[in-house]
């Protein structure tokens, strides 16, 4: 091949919006430093949202595009356009969830019963954070080799686990992060082992080279090589505590009951976003001739994920943790789409398009949830389910967006997460796994009981008295934002899953390169 | 087709006038309720249309199709045939009398109450003119959170349980229904390369043994819990109970018959193979539930329950109907639907005119009622004759036809079916006798003389308040037979009545929509087998509410103009059906052909 000028003099043209977002960091960083007190936190705001929509439209330089740089570790294809397009709206519905938070903080009750404020943020560091991580997320989701992946993974979960542990004067807050912390280092070693053992069976780097390797020779015996087993399963391991499946999940109620509410809403998607990009790079895109054997595994962890997610749930009646489980059940609707990706035709497509097109519909609902949750924390309510009696009568508009949210985390037609979960079970159909289908709509039955209790309670009960009045316009704009997103889209869903479906450009690749 | 979407328009002008009411919060109860019930007449009005233009073959008309979401074969894609046609417009037309009765008797959240409503009615008349799997599938699912919100916001006893119970019911069942949906699309694509999700096109399809029968089953499911069929029915007596009238005329005259029609929509045509191996079990269950209903019906102690359990009876007639494969069993079907669907209407709004004069439905709580609301007892007797069968009235067409199909198919069946007749009219009758007739308690012999002096009011409140005292707390309130003394604690129920002048939300205590009650109701044990304390329910608001004691011995006012406006159109429909079925039967009859022509 000869000097590799790629690597020397990279094509950052194709590299717009992940430049963007890098970009809009270090400018944070400075502007955290230099901005004068007075328009500090409006200026960073604007910085962030800027940076991030800016990002959005460059992705449009994206798309369509089936290129790598950098000596094929950063490629730009279908795959990348649409993860990013879902970190970045993920990225734009916290930074507009969390500005009244920044200001205000969450009201708790003192010693005395009065409600003071409490857990104010430092919006700088905040936003600083948050631009990382979501870069790092993006990286991810461009990754071309097992070493872009892995720093794109680590950058996005380290500045989570600062962020976690935000509310520094609340114990399960730093508890919280701990445990992440803890749990996710534990996990980034176990990855890490993983592609080591991938590297050395394969003797590459790059997804396509270790396809090609595999389609070669590896595939013959599927996992039969104890080597590349091994490597599997750390990876699988890795993975999963990396997206919360079930039983890799332990960190995440903690985490996500301790964290500041909007630091949840963002870290319940975005890491899960890179993480379920980790996977479709990885088993998609490298192992992709070992198919048959690692599906089955996905299949046996989504079952086990949505099962326990959401029978756990039930029992729940502080409202965060409860929205934890219920992330965690959702890991497992997203990993049917992974599971459902099984050898024959163009219907293996479909299912990592279900995949992304899940995630997508999730980041909207579930940021939406916890949106409103922030939205009773700032009025000194919110934790637990009594907070929400007869919220319907005091706030109707607010209960109203709650109830889209919970009726589409349910896969409730027309709403947005209705459509997701009805792509995921025509892809575990598709695939002839039509125990994997119906375990979708049994587990869906069963999480209609806790959503449900929500919409009851705010419609059923009386109130206890009506919120405070909070000033908090950036956050009902977030709210109404995500609830007409969450109310229309679905019904408007035909561009995203042509655009779901131009995921596939990412592999277009690989049949020619293996020959087949 | 480039014509106009006369269909679209039916199905969205309900969420048009829902997404008013939405975006403008300040119109307050006056201007909410009109906007309301024009956005209904409309509809109906453009129903009305829709029928006047149908031509009696058994084709679908006013077709529309709109690529929706090419990649996996979903189009939007509405179309009407007799049948549809005969249930959309009865639809309509209880979505205006429901509609019509909400117009005094909500007492809060009007916006909710009606924006709810409107969006039921969505849901509804797409289920009925849908083409497309899919776009049937959300209107199914639609109007499950608008109904469970109005059984729980606006019900009576128990709304919360019910309300919960009747949403995961029908939630899980239906999810049930979607993996079905799914494989069969699934099939379709295999057998030819075409995704799609139109019904008309993927009835063309041959499915294996397997499918045919599973996926009937899974679609059967979902419908048997809506219609339902025994044993599936559990969620419906306390629904019935607890919703609003309003809501349970809905439920009961409407949202039954989707279920029936889901089967001859869907189930029929798709798997022939699967309805020719699950129908003799479908007969069973549904013979099951004809007697079974009958029989319960018969101890019911609460008006709702009783007439719940009659439905479920009744739609035992529509789904036996079915499944003996003739045409007689098969219109007969369609005529119980139609049948039931006014009667019930009619009779779950006589029970609404009770409960807002005496608020209760408690059958021990009322006697006598004939010699108070002479009028109400006509209405009321009409509705029964009708709805136990009597000829010359509707439901005896529709279930002798099913009579007459199941003799055809299996002379035991029709046997058992025939002898309900004889129990429907006993629980009917029997309940009548204990309502409308009987002397009725605590009212001065010379009723007739009009009204009493304020003294003689005077004496007779001390009097009626003191047994009261003796009967409610001495007797815990359960005597089990409307003595005096058991009742006499309703009889200042009477004043507590609006006159329709007062008009109003405020002075009408509705059980169902008053928060007393519902927090009385809401203690009592789970099954109303014993009486419900209806004395102490009742006396809170007499007692707080003084000004309306004065009124006391004044006769209950019958039926108001309202009321009567209300029941009068249900009243002719269902003489006129029983009299001269026959344009009915032109309409839907060309579409039972062509269903029956393709079953084996």
């Amino acid at each position: 091949m000869g000097l590799d000028l790629n690597l020397i003099a990279p094509d950052l043209s194709l590299a717009w919006p992940q430049v963007i977002v890098f970009v809009t960091a270090i400018v944070l960083l400075f502007a955290d430093a230099f901005i004068p007190r007075a328009i500090h936190f409006t200026t960073l705001t604007a910085i962030s949202l800027v940076g991030y929509i800016g990002a959005a439209f460059a992705l449009f330089t994206q798309h369509g595009q089936n290129a790598s740089t950098f000596s094929g570790a950063f490629r730009a294809d279908g795959l990348t356009v649409f993860l990013s397009l879902t970190i970045l709206v993920a990225a734009i519905a916290t930074v507009m969830i969390s500005a009244s938070y920044l200001q205000n903080g969450e009201q708790v009750p003192g010693p005395n019963g009065e409600l003071r404020i409490a857990n104010r943020m430092p919006a700088g560091e905040f936003y600083v954070l948050i631009a990382f991580s979501v870069f790092g997320s993006m990286l991810v989701a461009s990754a071309g080799n097992l070493i872009v992946l892995y720093i794109g993974i680590e950058l996005s979960a380290l500045a989570t686990y600062v962020l976690t542990a935000f509310a520094k004067r609340r114990l399960t807050s730093v508890e919280g992060a701990m445990k992440y912390f803890l749990l996710g280092l534990f996990a980034s070693g176990i990855l890490l082992y993983g592609l080591a053992w991938i590297y050395g069976v394969t003797g590459s780097m790059d997804f396509d080279q270790i396809a090609f390797h595999l389609s070669r020779t590896g595939a013959g015996d599927g996992l039969g090589d104890p080597a590349l087993l091994l490597g599997v399963l750390l990876l699988v391991v890795g993975i999963g505590f990396k997206m919360a499946a079930v039983p890799f999940h332990f960190w995440t109620p903690d985490a996500y009951d301790g964290a500041p509410t909007p630091v949840t809403a963002y870290m319940s998607v975005v890491p899960k976003a890179a993480a379920f990009a980790a996977a479709v790079r990885l088993f998609v895109q490298a192992l992709e001739p070992l198919t048959d054997d690692w599906a089955v595994i996905w299949a046996v962890l989504a079952v086990i994920t949505m099962a326990f997610g959401n029978i756990v749930a039930i029992a729940q009646r502080n409202v965060k943790r409860m929205l934890a489980y219920s992330s965690i059940a959702h890991t497992g609707y997203i990993m049917v789409g992974l599971a459902a990706y099984t050898r024959g035709g163009p219907i293996q497509d479909q299912a990592v398009s279900s995949l992304l097109f899940y995630l997508l519909a999730y980041t909207f609902m579930n940021i939406g949830a916890f949106a409103v949750v922030t939205w009773l924390q700032q009025r000194g309510m919110g934790m637990t389910l009594d907070d929400f009696n007869g919220l319907a009568s005091t706030k109707p508009l607010v209960a109203f967006a709650m109830t889209i949210f919970m009726a589409s985390l349910m896969g409730i037609p027309p709403l947005l997460g209705f459509y997701a979960k009805y792509y995921v079970i025509v892809a575990a159909i598709d695939a002839d796994l039509l125990w994997l289908a119906v375990s979708v709509v049994v587990a869906s039955a069963v999480s209609a009981f806790f959503y449900l209790r929500i919409v009851a309670v705010m419609y059923f009960n009386q109130a206890d008295g009506a919120p405070r009045a909070v000033p908090t316009g950036m956050l009902s704009a977030g709210i109404g934002v995500l609830a007409v997103a969450t109310l229309l889209l679905g019904l408007f869903s035909s561009p995203i899953i042509d655009l779901a479906d131009a995921w596939s450009s990412a592999q277009t690749f690989l049949p020619e390169a293996a020959g087949r | 087709m480039d014509s106009f979407p006369l269909l679209s328009l039916i199905v969205f002008l309900p969420t048009i006038g829902a997404l008013v009411l939405f975006f403008l919060p300040r119109l307050g109860p006056e201007g909410t309720r009109t906007i309301a019930l024009g956005t209904a007449l409309l509809t109906f009005v453009a129903s009305l249309v829709m029928l006047v233009g149908f031509d009696r073959d058994g084709s679908f008309q006013y077709r529309e199709t709109v690529e929706w979401l090419p990649s996996l074969g979903v189009s939007y894609a509405l179309g009407v045939d007799g049948i549809a046609a005969v249930l959309v417009v009865l639809t309509t037309l209880v979505s205006v009398i429901a509609i019509g009765w909400s117009w005094d008797t909500v007492r809060s959240r009007h916006r909710e109450f009606f924006v709810a409503m409107l969006l039921l009615e969505t849901g509804i008349l797409g289920v009925f003119l849908a083409l497309d799997l899919f776009v049937f599938y959300i209107f199914w699912e639609v109007m499950l959170i608008p109904t469970a919100l109005l059984i729980g916001i606006w019900g009576g006893h128990r709304r919360v349980y019910a309300s919960l119970k009747f949403f995961l019911y029908t939630l899980f069942s239906s999810l049930l229904m979607l993996a079905g949906i799914v494989a069969t699309y699934q099939a379709y694509f295999n057998e030819t390369g075409i995704r799609t999700l139109n019904i008309l096109q993927l009835q063309e399809g041959q499915y294996g043994t397997d499918l045919q029968r599973w996926a009937f089953a899974a679609f059967l499911i979902a419908f048997a819990v809506k219609v339902p069929i025994w044993p599936f029915h559990t969620w419906q007596p306390d629904a019935y109970q607890a919703a609003p009238t309003a809501a349970v005329v809905m439920l009961s005259a409407v949202m039954s018959k989707m279920g029936v029609f889901g089967i001859i929509r869907y189930n029929l045509p798709l798997f022939e193979e699967g309805a020719d191996w699950w129908a003799p079990t479908v007969i069973t269950l549904s013979i099951v539930g004809i007697l079974y209903g009958a029989l319960v019906a018969l101890v019911q102690q609460d008006l709702r329950r009783l007439l719940a359990f009659s439905s479920l009876s009744h739609m035992g007639f529509a789904t036996l109907g079915l499944f003996v494969f003739n045409t007689q069993g098969f219109e007969g079907t369609i005529m119980v639907m139609v049948a039931h669907g006014v009667n019930s209407a009619a009779l779950f709004l006589l029970v609404g005119i009770l409960e807002r004069r005496a608020g209760t439905s408690d059958i021990n709580a009322y006697s006598g009622v004939a010699s108070r609301m002479p009028a109400f007892s006509g209405y009321f007797a009409l509705f029964m004759f009708a709805s136990l069968g009597l000829p010359g009235l509707s439901a005896f067409i529709g279930e002798f036809l099913v009579a007459l199909g199941a003799w055809e198919a299996n002379r035991w069946a029709a046997v058992g079916t025939f002898m309900v007749v004889i129990f429907s009219a006993w629980y009917m009758l029997w309940m009548f006798q204990r309502i409308i007739f009987g002397r009725a308690p605590g009212q001065a012999p010379d009723a007739h003389d009009g009204e009493l002096t304020p003294e003689e009011a005077e004496i007779v409140r001390t009097v009626t308040a003191d047994t009261h005292g003796h009967g409610g707390h001495g007797h815990g309130g359960h005597g089990a037979l409307p003595s005096p003394a058991g009742s006499g604690a309703y009889l200042p129920g009477g004043p507590v009545m609006a006159r329709e002048d007062e008009g109003g939300d405020r002075s009408v205590p509705n059980a169902a929509t008053r928060p007393e009650s519902t927090a009385t109701g809401a203690t009592q044990p789970a099954e109303m087998a014993e009486l419900p304390d209806v004395s102490e329910a009742y006396d809170q608001d007499v007692y707080s509410d003084q000004r309306d004691l004065a009124g006391i011995g004044r006769r209950w006012p019958d039926v108001t103009r309202k009321e009567v406006l209300l029941l009068a159109p249900l009243a002719v429909l269902t003489i006129v059906i029983g009299v001269y079925p026959a344009p009915i039967f032109d309409t839907f009859g060309p579409a039972v052909e062509r269903i029956l022509a393709t079953l084996p």
